[in-house]
């Protein structure tokens, strides 16, 4: 009696999820997987062709889908490094003894709330005219320039502005990390004389591997798939300098006009993104220590 | 409890009723439509318009709503930002969302959207509209003119006289005064088609037949490297970026602001942008020049985009688009709109020109007096300006040492790339 009372509830709770996942992501996925088979302009009423592993074949000749490949790579590299030190170092700053701690929680959690698109409009007003503003009046020209208009710092720019939003979600995971950690354990190696770094090294961070799982995670995925704010800051450009996967498989199916091919891109992403996330957590997964 | 129980059943038996609901919405809207009995009341029909331009995004949805106030028919104007107009076009048509009027720019999109374009052959305005400017595909007329255009270079009539850019010397003469008086010589914008997208139509336009020019590039028969007429190009591109800021850093409006207010000498722009710059007070005169590409003296002049309509969507609303280009295009209101409130030159016989501002009006004389050079950007590859040209333009503005020729080889480059 009790169990199928609960099982009523716990479907009832489900079931829109279920359905809402199945129609926006395992159906969308699914029928991706058939479309890269075949050659097809994307277009509905068009004709599509079967084309086999064609598509998957001329993936490898495709030079500027390597380059974006690399790109993407370089970026997760930076920004993943970067958003977790940054989130690492507000979650203990807000959670010391700083008497702003809660007003700080705050305003660092907010970028997170503005959305990629908007933030990287923002952020292209200040680095197109703020910037090339405060390099002028300052005479630091070579720190303050139009980031965006050079190929490399383009991609710095979108490390930044990454970082800038994704900081204050991970700081949330790290400050629920570091609250779950018991007082006595911190008060026992203040006893013993430990100082502040080792008790960083020896007893938070081993204790936080939990958080660094999530985090990593979620950075390390978003980076791969970010869309967003590569559009709205840089748009790919200079000069394709910054196209990244999601962009590139974007204007293969929207640009060129390739649903098929841009399919297959897809496909290849998604099986990149599965297999360096899942290694991720696996390896993180391993050195999480129980208490 | 059995109370709790039921409550929880019904709750449960509603959540499902809104999923099964959200889930047929699409099928009953479809329900809906087609039935045609109820449908053929045009009160409570409704059209869709997706355009592509954005200077009269305000002026149409004004247009819209007298539209609805004299037949009842509900037009909805749907906005863009322009640049990826096409692509937009393309996710909104394949999820079944399409609007019931949509912009064609040219007969290569035109081939793409093949089963959506709907036969405008029979309407009756279709006489009117000006030789050789009606988008055709397969001998019938699936696109009206939006008007026609022009564009060049649109220079203020007081810092500029005609014969300072008549050929490559005065051109690159002006540009250098221009420069060590602070001045910005010409201004183009970051923007695919301000940047490269209309000033590359000239070296294309001015082959003695730019149908098989194009045709040759495409089959790789000739390189643009190779010919004359883009080398010379390539030199004015050169010399365009040695003697002006870059224009990657200047978007469309900060392009117009500065010409407006005297920064910019010239801008290479056409007759749409007139509604922007005389949103400024501008004290001078202005008028439009050829761009002096080996000698020429001929304005580009073509039909920027078309009004075209979806013929996928159920037969009453596809009337209801019929009749509402009919209506732009024959009634008085209509044409008013065309030519005073969208400021285009028409491109239909039957639409007086009336008052038309100082670079329409240089149009509209180059159009008639037949001085003019095609569009030969009509007959791009689809998508080749923001895809292929734009990031190769954007590379040779970016470094100080590409030549204007290594600049025209990385078009062709593009070209490959566009085609292949």
């Amino acid at each position: 009696m009790k169990n199928s009372k609960n099982r009523l509830w716990y479907i009832l709770f489900v079931a829109p999820l279920v359905l809402i996942f199945a129609t926006v992501v395992v159906i969308p996925f699914l029928m991706g997987i058939y479309y890269a088979f075949f050659q097809w302009d994307g277009i509905g009423a068009n004709p599509k062709v079967f084309v086999g592993f064609d598509n998957f074949k001329h993936l490898l000749t495709d030079t500027r889908f390597f380059k974006s490949a690399w790109l993407t790579t370089l970026f997760t590299i930076l920004a993943v490094a970067s958003v977790n030190i940054v989130g690492l170092f507000f979650a203990l700053l807000v959670t010391s003894k700083l008497r702003t701690a809660n007003a700080a929680r705050t305003m660092i959690f907010m970028p997170y709330l503005i959305g990629g698109l908007i933030l990287g409009y923002i952020w292209q007003f200040i680095f197109t005219d703020v910037f090339k503003r405060l390099g002028e009046l300052t005479g630091f020209d070579n720190v303050f320039f139009n980031w965006l208009m050079d190929p490399q710092y383009a991609l710095y720019a979108m490390v930044f502005v990454f970082t800038w939003q994704m900081a204050g979600y991970v700081m949330i995971i790290y400050i629920a990390g570091i609250q779950g950690i018991p007082e006595d354990v911190i008060e026992a190696s203040k006893i013993d004389g430990a100082n502040g770094w080792q008790r960083l090294r020896k007893i938070i961070f081993p204790l936080l591997m939990p958080a660094f799982t999530i985090s990593l995670f979620l950075t390390l995925s978003s980076a791969f798939k970010v869309y967003d704010v590569n559009l709205s800051l840089t748009g790919g450009g200079p000069a394709n300098a910054t196209e990244l996967f999601a962009m590139n498989i974007y204007n293969e199916i929207f640009g060129y006009g390739n649903y098929g091919f841009g399919q297959a891109k897809a496909i290849v992403f998604f099986l990149i993104v599965a297999a360096i996330t899942l290694t991720q957590v696996y390896l993180t997964k391993k050195r999480e220590v129980e208490m | 409890m059995k109370f709790r129980k039921r409550l929880l059943s019904s709750l449960f038996i509603g959540v499902l009723m809104l999923i099964l609901a959200a889930c047929s919405g699409d099928s009953g809207g479809e329900g809906g439509k087609s039935n045609d009995g109820e449908s053929g009341k045009s009160s409570d029909q409704k059209i869709t318009i997706f355009q592509s331009k954005v200077e009269i995004s305000d002026q149409l949805e004004a247009l819209a709503k007298e539209y609805e106030e004299e037949t009842g028919v509900e037009v909805e104007v749907w906005g863009t930002t322009g640049d990826d107009y096409f692509q937009q076009l393309q996710i909104r048509l394949n999820s079944d969302q399409g609007p019931s009027i949509f912009s064609l720019q040219n007969v290569t999109e035109a081939e793409r959207l093949k089963s959506y374009v709907h036969d405008l052959s029979d309407e009756d305005y279709v006489e009117h509209i000006a030789p050789g400017m009606a988008l055709e595909l397969d001998g019938k007329v699936v696109g009206i003119p939006y008007g026609v255009e022009g564009f060049g270079l649109v220079y203020n009539k007081d810092l500029v006289s005609p014969e300072d850019v008549a050929d490559y010397e005065s051109f690159v003469k002006t540009l250098e005064k221009f420069k060590a008086e602070d001045i910005n010589g010409l201004g183009l914008a970051k923007d695919a088609y301000f940047l490269i997208g209309h000033i590359i139509n000239h070296p294309f336009s001015l082959q003695d037949d730019f149908y098989s020019y194009i045709d040759q590039l495409t089959a790789g028969d000739v390189t643009m490297a190779e010919t004359e007429t883009f080398q010379e190009f390539g030199k004015f591109m050169e010399a365009i970026k040695e003697n002006t800021p870059s224009p990657l850093d200047v978007s469309y409006d900060e392009e117009i602001g500065d010409f407006a207010a005297g920064k910019s000498a010239m801008i290479h722009q056409g007759n749409w942008a007139y509604g922007m710059i005389s949103d400024f007070d501008v004290d001078f005169e202005i008028g439009m020049l050829p761009l002096p590409l080996q000698g020429n003296d001929k304005l580009a002049v073509g039909v920027g985009s078309n009004w075209a309509i979806n013929s996928e969507k159920d037969e009453a609303e596809v009337q209801a688009a019929v009749d509402f280009l009919n209506w732009l295009n024959t009634s008085e209101t209509g044409h008013k709109y065309i030519v005073e409130e969208f400021g285009f030159v028409p491109a239909l016989t039957n639409i007086e020109a009336g008052e038309l501002d100082p670079l329409s009006q240089d149009v509209l004389d180059a159009s008639n007096s037949g001085e003019t050079i095609a569009w030969s950007q009509s007959y791009f590859p689809a998508g080749i300006v923001p895809n292929d040209f734009t990031p190769a333009a954007q590379e040779f503005f970016l470094s100080k040492d590409m030549t204007g020729q290594e600049f025209i080889e990385k078009l062709d480059a593009a070209w490959k790339n566009a085609v292949k």
